[in-house]
């Protein structure tokens, strides 16, 4: 298991190397993506793209046809890696959970300051119903993409029924995909969740921030790290909170050391009441 | 010669014209479905096309006229002004127009005064839609408005395109033509979005289904246009082409297409009579199908599944292992 407190430094191990690695190799082939498949439509001409430097090739459908399978290419067999490989390790952290619609409204109201957020796990609910989202219109993306693929080169007489539905699905998923890519860029823009931005950098996120917003995957690291029980002295030290490293976190880092949540102490009825769904020891790895 | 291959060319008409009968399910309309999935090719002969010289208009070209007169609906007014390229493409007042592909004019014939072996002579060469076997034009529309069609037919529907013109750009002839006021943009966001709708041949499919041949062949009064099943069609162009020591084209060119000159003078000779202008394309020979060199890249991403599926299969397998391994030392402790 990738996931690991390191008490010391203050930090968590939030994402595996390759689940850095699976993020990014998506996060890149899938803007290249939506770039080239806007340029698949007549725009660079229209929209005088072409007369921005360096931009000359956009009016040519072929070179970004190119760019397009490239990137196709990484971002079919990412995404087929990464539901094959966390299938078959059981992982399911990222998969929605019931009850994950109301709380993902608790998480929103309470960046608005109404009402307390819930204590969440690794993920917030409104990422595991964003990640299925993203799932659906990926897999929408891939089929679609597949079938228009296979088309170009082998069969460019295939039933126009089958073609015009492929077109359709790639096409709106296009847009599902981009307003999904807008609303992610968008979670960023929110104060609460700044300290998750370094995970996806370097894998790791502030302990204290964790503690304090992701009480209950914690306290389930806690129960698998049984030497930072609370009265380990690396546990004690954690508790104490270091000063965050940004002053915006300050708040945040105030609370974790008013709120000293951990395995012991974490109310495990309110696993229930978030969830609804106790979590199994088969459910954390996948976190 | 020139008599036989007359003869030739009237007896090939009248097998092909009935192939053409039995497989578009006239003849035995029970198994249409089955025929129709027969791919057709035309030929195009410029040893008996005369240009129709002694008429205002050739034969071909007035046919073709006549039978898409009301194809195009009258097109709104005033035409909105695209944003921000201002290009508005309007034929409606230029229908006459015959010498240029035009929306409302899907055939022309160019005539190519050629010096062949010291000797001038003229050629006429009717020009149209190739219907290429594997048309960038279509496989790219982003809407799929144009679409190939089994029989080889290359069709726009015209209620599905939006006047992109991205086929015209990426056909090597620049053959669709665009009209605009017209079609399905107008209801969604016309200053932003679509110009017009495409035009071109369609190698008169509806006429096809009826058991009939496409209007310009039909109308051909020296039977230069041949349509039938493919491989007759190719098997004739090559044994005509080796009877006048002539040359082919449309066979290679794009990757292959499904009509088939016939010439007894190079189509490099004909291409330099030809000045390319816009509703008039060149007949450059061996024009490579630019989406070729895509193909393999497009490969890798039919394989990308299979490719990521098993690069799991293998790590997650390992991973598992190697966590069993772990437990099983923690158990042994």
């Amino acid at each position: 298991m990738t996931e690991k407190i390191l008490a010391d430094e203050n930090r968590v191990v939030r994402h595996s190397g390759l689940e850095l690695a699976e993020h990014w190799a998506i996060a890149v082939s899938g803007i290249i993506l939506l770039l080239t498949g806007i340029f698949e439509l007549p725009v660079a001409k229209r929209y005088y793209i072409v007369t921005i430097p360096g931009l000359g090739w956009t009016a040519d459908f072929i070179t970004s046809l190119y760019l397009h399978y490239a990137a196709a290419f990484v971002f079919t067999a990412v995404a087929m890696f990464h539901l094959v490989y966390h299938g078959i390790l059981g992982e399911k952290g990222l998969m929605p959970r019931k009850g994950d619609f109301s709380a993902s409204i608790a998480v929103i109201k309470s960046f608005i300051g109404l009402g307390k957020e819930p204590p969440m796990h690794k993920y917030l609910p409104e990422q595991r119903l964003a990640y299925a989202g993203m799932a659906l219109i990926i897999l929408m993306l891939i089929v679609s993409g597949l079938v228009k693929t296979y088309k170009n080169i082998y069969a460019p007489d295939l039933s126009w029924t089958v073609v015009l539905w492929a077109t359709w699905i790639h096409n709106i998923g296009f847009i599902l995909f981009f307003l999904a890519f807008g609303a992610h860029m968008a979670a960023i823009l929110l104060k609460p969740n700044w300290p998750m931005v370094r995970g996806i950098f370097t894998g790791k996120v502030r302990l204290d921030y964790a503690r304090h917003r992701h009480a209950l995957w914690i306290a389930d690291l806690e129960q698998d790290q049984p030497t930072l029980g609370t009265d380990s002295p690396q546990q004690t030290k954690a508790n104490e909170a270091p000063p965050p490293e940004n002053p915006g976190d300050q708040a945040s880092a105030d609370r974790a050391k008013e709120t000293p949540v951990n395995g012991q102490n974490a109310p495990r009825s309110e696993v229930s009441d978030v969830s609804g769904d106790p979590e199994t020891p088969a459910d954390r790895p996948g976190e | 010669m020139r008599e036989h291959r007359s003869k030739m060319s009237r007896r090939s008409f009248l097998k092909i014209s009935a192939g053409t009968v039995a497989l578009t399910g006239v003849g035995l309309p029970k198994r249409a479905a089955a025929r129709e999935k027969g791919q057709l090719a035309t030929l195009i002969d410029l040893s008996l096309c005369d240009g129709c010289a002694a008429l205002e208009t050739p034969a071909c070209v007035f046919a073709c006229k006549t039978i898409n007169q009301d194809k195009i609906p009258e097109p709104v007014d005033p035409i909105p002004e695209p944003w921000p390229r201002k290009t508005i493409e309007d034929w409606s007042k230029k229908q006459h127009v015959s010498d240029r592909l035009t929306p409302y004019n899907f055939i022309y014939v160019h005539k190519a005064l050629v010096v062949d072996s010291g000797r001038e002579r003229i050629v006429y060469v009717p020009r149209r839609c190739m219907h290429c076997d594997n048309p960038a034009c279509a496989t790219i529309c982003p809407f799929s408005a144009n679409n190939k069609r089994p029989n080889g037919a290359v069709v726009i529907d015209q209620g599905l395109c939006f006047g992109g013109a991205k086929c015209k750009d990426v056909c090597p002839w620049e053959i669709p033509q665009r009209q605009s006021g017209v079609g399905i943009y107008l209801h969604v966001l016309p200053g932003f979005m679509g110009n017009g709708v495409m035009y071109k041949c369609d190698l008169c499919v509806d006429r096809l289904k009826e058991g009939k041949t496409p209007g310009c062949i039909e109308a051909c009064p020296r039977q230069a246009m041949l349509i039938g099943p493919r491989r007759e069609i190719e098997k004739i162009a090559e044994e005509r082409a080796r009877a006048m020591n002539g040359f082919i084209y449309g066979k290679n060119e794009n990757g292959g297409t499904s009509t088939f000159y016939v010439s007894p003078v190079s189509f490099e000779l004909i291409n330099e009579t030809i000045q390319k202008k816009p509703g008039q394309p060149d007949m450059k020979t061996d024009v490579p199908r630019r989406m070729a060199k895509t193909d393999k890249f497009g490969d890798a991403v039919l394989a990308a599944p299979v490719l990521g599926i098993a690069a799991a299969g293998a790590l997650g397998w390992y991973a598992r292992r190697k966590e069993q391994a772990k437990k099983e030392e923690k158990d042994n402790d």
